[in-house]
């Protein structure tokens, strides 16, 4: 073991403990309240160009973790020798500014709880909806960090968030409003208007009933905040991640400093903001900071780990893990900033197109620069005016083709809370946007 | 935390549950995985852990935990939010029937004892198998094995144990010459029977096949969705809608539909949790019901919502083995066990005169699964024309709704195919509206 470990010229680990717990509010009943301890640690070793990786549960020993996670990457190295990996080198992290609580969630009784959540379902059943499933979550965690270069940390998180879905039906038809927020603090309910998030949840189901769905082609498309949001996360946050460009994966790969979008698009991740993709530092120890992917339509950075920032130039601070997983490079919250067009504008200047709104998700190939994603409903924009809803509408298109084609950028930005699949792991992420208003998209419809 | 289990039953109905459940999982994965050719990194995890459900009432508390320091806690925190339940009045108990069929072709020895060496060797002949087509090169992939093993106990006398190893390879390939395509293929198993190198081999050949894409017109069309592209369809939109619960909570598309016709007459679906070697094949299902063959649509006819236990007891039925969890850390609920797409089969490539043909498709994820419409992207799309694959297709966009499009198959290929534990054929479907 000795001789393994005196070629091993990284090791790092993170400890992660903490609760979740679960509300859900089904039709009316407390269909499941739970509660899940864990605690475990991921062990990272570095041997030549290969990585060990080794998790350990319950009752943790680190020695014996860090001499697995090193014996991996020593037999790994020694039967296919690579070229040697090199880490960046980075400063302990200093932890400020976390999060300010001022109704701690684990003060409030279950009882209470649920009769939020009552109180949300109530107004979740407008007239027309006759199925509804609240949920409330609620996670608190505790991640400690040492490196063998010397890094030594911790911080604690606790967050709460709830989501509301209403299903509205007629003559066999079914269609579904949600909405959901995440944040910090039970006073998170008090903030956010949740009441009136619920109605509108359930108003959203029974209008769709009515909607048509659209004749599909290319036309002028006006992105809400939400859905504009899911764009830049989805088809440039994913493509700027510097592991795909590294794999050869990323559209965005030898583009730095070229003139990728148009000029009136910044777009920036930023994890210091105390929004659901918030961290103090990453998980290799990392003090967060905000990164200009696009400026003014310039590529101007991808989001690093020590790794990927060594191999390419750059800053790292965005690596990150579910629980213990390996770290791998994520976005955190990631926008699209401000520009100066109010709304009526944009209308005026798109004349005839369509208005997506919301978001029921959507996914990216990176490496041909293709998105799809799905609008939860609509809005039909004749002569400068919304006319007729519509649902069941779908934007796929070309990265690059759609930056370009922006034409305004709203001053109206607002960051939604989500989560993020990537590697097999889901983390919180948020993304944001103000609306946008983009010359030509390919919009799916019947 | 094995030896804990038994333990904690009694615990549980010691504090106060009227009933009680233990769910003990354990699994221990070793991967291998690559990025570009070369192999990056070797990992291995062991995990393990115990769900406690308890019933004080008929109102149902659940805790997890992976520490067995915690386990105490747990008991009682399960218990205690039982007590705080909303008495269900359809709770018809824990399962109790507890007679199982022997399954076969789900645990491996060579799988458990493979060492790492043997793992770096199956992880490279992933990447090999990408170089037989040049111009296209692997960006990421990897091999995983894995051993699991769980114990499911409850107060009505269940008490099943079962082991089970898994195999799987993934690679993703991408041309380097000319225009830029991309393509994936992968697969899972029980035991040794995957050809790694032609798993990389395949991806490369359809990524250099995709290359030069052309743009099709907006039209009405016959799509052949290999099974990868239909496989996604069925998960994300059909399969909500078939969900027991879904359906008794208002948000199933399929409501009131059972003894309809709702597909071509020559379509029958079955789940089937006992089939051998299926990923999905066990004794029992993840709260101790037997597996069994379920019949979902016959003939074109519903015949059968898919339950877990409680679900079941609430519609005054028995369950069919549907009840699975995603981990140790979650109650059961409804999902799909081997699920089986029969058609008749024929060369339905040679039997198209004019068509689209489907790799893949993304977005399914973000269809509307109670209404069952979709709007997907298709990937590694080809025309057909009589009766061959012709050009590549650059970009296309699908839209249709699951229910209709089961009305209008009018094809399967000889090409079966286990996608996880989907069993299903390239499917063709008449009449879809595609834009180019």
């Amino acid at each position: 073991m000795k001789s393994i470990m005196q070629s091993i010229k990284f090791y790092d680990c993170r400890i992660v403990g903490g609760s979740f717990i679960s509300i859900i509010l089904d039709n009316g009943r407390i269909e499941e309240i739970s509660k899940n301890f864990t605690r475990g640690a991921g062990v990272r070793a570095l041997c030549g160009g290969s990585w060990g990786y080794t998790a350990v549960e319950g009752e943790i020993d680190l020695k014996h973790g860090i001499e697995a996670a090193s014996k991996l990457a020593f037999s790994m190295n020694a039967n296919t020798p690579k070229e040697s990996v090199e880490l960046v080198s980075v400063n302990p992290p200093e932890i400020k500014n976390l999060p300010e609580i001022r109704i701690d969630p684990r003060d409030v009784s279950i009882d209470e709880k649920v009769g939020l959540l009552m109180s949300i379902e109530a107004n979740a059943k407008v007239k027309g909806v006759h199925s509804t499933k609240v949920t409330y979550m609620e996670a608190e965690f505790k991640i400690e960090y040492q490196s063998s270069d010397g890094l030594e940390c911790e911080y604690e998180l606790l967050n709460v968030g709830f989501a509301v879905s209403a299903v509205a039906s007629e003559n066999g038809e079914y269609q579904a409003g949600r909405e959901s927020r995440f944040g910090y603090g039970y006073e998170l309910f008090e903030k956010e208007n949740v009441m009136e998030l619920a109605s509108r949840a359930g108003n959203t189901a029974v209008e769709l009933l009515k909607a048509k769905t659209p004749k599909g082609g290319e036309m002028p498309v006006l992105l809400d905040q939400e859905l504009a949001g899911v764009f830049v996360h989805e088809a440039v946050g994913h493509a700027s991640e510097a592991d795909l460009v590294l794999e050869g994966d990323s559209i965005l790969g030898n583009r730095i400093g070229k003139q990728i979008a148009a000029p009136l698009i910044t777009i920036i991740d930023d994890p210091t903001l105390h929004e659901f993709g918030y961290y103090p530092f990453d998980a290799e120890g990392v003090q967060s900071k905000k990164t200009e992917i696009i400026r003014e339509g310039v590529l101007n950075s991808y989001l690093h780990s020590r790794e990927t920032a060594a191999k390419l130039g750059g800053t790292p601070g965005n690596c990150r893990a579910q629980g213990y997983s390996m770290p791998v490079v994520r976005m955190s919250n990631t926008f699209i900033d401000n520009g100066d067009a109010r709304f009526e504008e944009m209308l005026e200047e798109l004349r005839d197109g369509i208005y997506l709104i919301g978001s029921r998700g959507g996914q990216v190939n990176t490496g041909e620069g293709i998105f799809q994603f799905n609008a939860e409903k609509g809005y039909m924009i004749r002569n400068g005016e919304l006319t007729k809803l519509v649902r069941d509408v779908s934007l796929s298109g070309k990265i690059l083709e759609i930056l370009n084609h922006v034409t305004l950028v709203g001053n109206d930005m607002k960051i939604t809370a989500g989560r993020c699949g990537k590697a097999g792991q889901i983390i919180p992420v948020s993304d944001g946007s103000p609306h946008l208003a983009i010359s030509k998209a390919l919009v799916g419809g019947s | 935390m094995y030896e804990l289990a038994r333990k904690a039953l009694k615990l549980a109905e010691k504090i106060g549950a009227e009933e009680a459940e233990i769910y003990y999982a354990s699994n221990h994965s070793t991967s291998v995985n690559f990025r570009k050719d070369s192999l990056e990194n070797a990992k291995d995890r062991f995990s393990e852990g115990i769900g406690i459900r308890a019933i004080v009432n008929g109102a149902v508390g659940f805790a997890s935990t992976n520490s067995a320091r915690e386990l105490e806690n747990a008991i009682e925190v399960a218990v205690a939010e039982a007590r705080v339940g909303s008495q269900d009045p359809d709770w018809m108990g824990l399962p109790s029937d507890g007679k199982y069929q022997q399954v076969t072709g789900i645990f491996d020895k060579r799988v458990e004892t493979l060492e790492l060496e043997e793992c770096i060797d199956y992880a490279m002949a992933l990447v090999e198998g990408t170089k037989e087509h040049p111009g296209a090169l692997p960006t990421s992939g990897g091999f995983t094995r894995a051993k699991g093993r769980h114990l499911i106990l409850n107060t009505n006398g269940i008490d099943i144990e079962e082991e089970s190893t898994v195999v799987s390879g993934f690679v993703d390939v991408i041309t380097v010459d000319g225009q830029t395509s991309t393509a994936y293929d992968f697969a899972i198993s029980h035991s040794l029977d995957i050809d790694f190198f032609a798993l990389g081999e395949n991806a490369a050949d359809l990524a250099l096949k995709s290359n030069g894409g052309i743009k099709i017109e907006p039209q009405k069309i016959d799509v052949i969705f290999h099974p990868f592209a239909f496989s996604d369809i069925i998960e994300d939109v059909l399969a909500p809608s078939l969900d027991a619960d879904n359906v008794q909570k208002g948000r199933s598309g399929l409501i009131a539909k059972l003894g309809k016709e709702l597909a071509v007459p020559e379509l029958c679906i079955y789940d089937d949790g006992l089939i051998e070697s299926g990923i999905e094949t066990s004794a029992s299902d993840d709260e101790g019901v037997p597996s069994q063959r379920t019949t979902v649509i016959e003939k074109g006819v519903l015949v059968t919502y898919l339950h877990d236990n409680h679900t079941a007891g609430k519609a005054g039925i028995k369950s069919t083995g549907n009840g699975l969890r995603a981990s140790y850390s979650s109650p059961p609920s409804v999902g799909l066990r081997n699920f089986i797409i029969d058609y008749p089969q024929k060369d339905v490539i040679a039997d198209t005169e004019y068509g689209v043909f489907v790799n893949t498709i993304i977005g399914s994820h973000t269809a509307n699964s109670i209404s069952g419409d979709f709007s997907v992207e298709a990937r590694n799309a080809f025309t057909i024309r009589d009766g061959a694959l012709d050009e590549p297709i650059k970009s296309l966009m699908i839209s249709g709704n699951a229910f209709e499009l089961l009305k209008q198959i009018t094809g399967a290929g000889f090409d079966v195919r286990r996608v996880g534990g989907m069993i299903i054929p390239s499917v063709r479907v008449s009449d879809l509206s595609v834009i180019g």
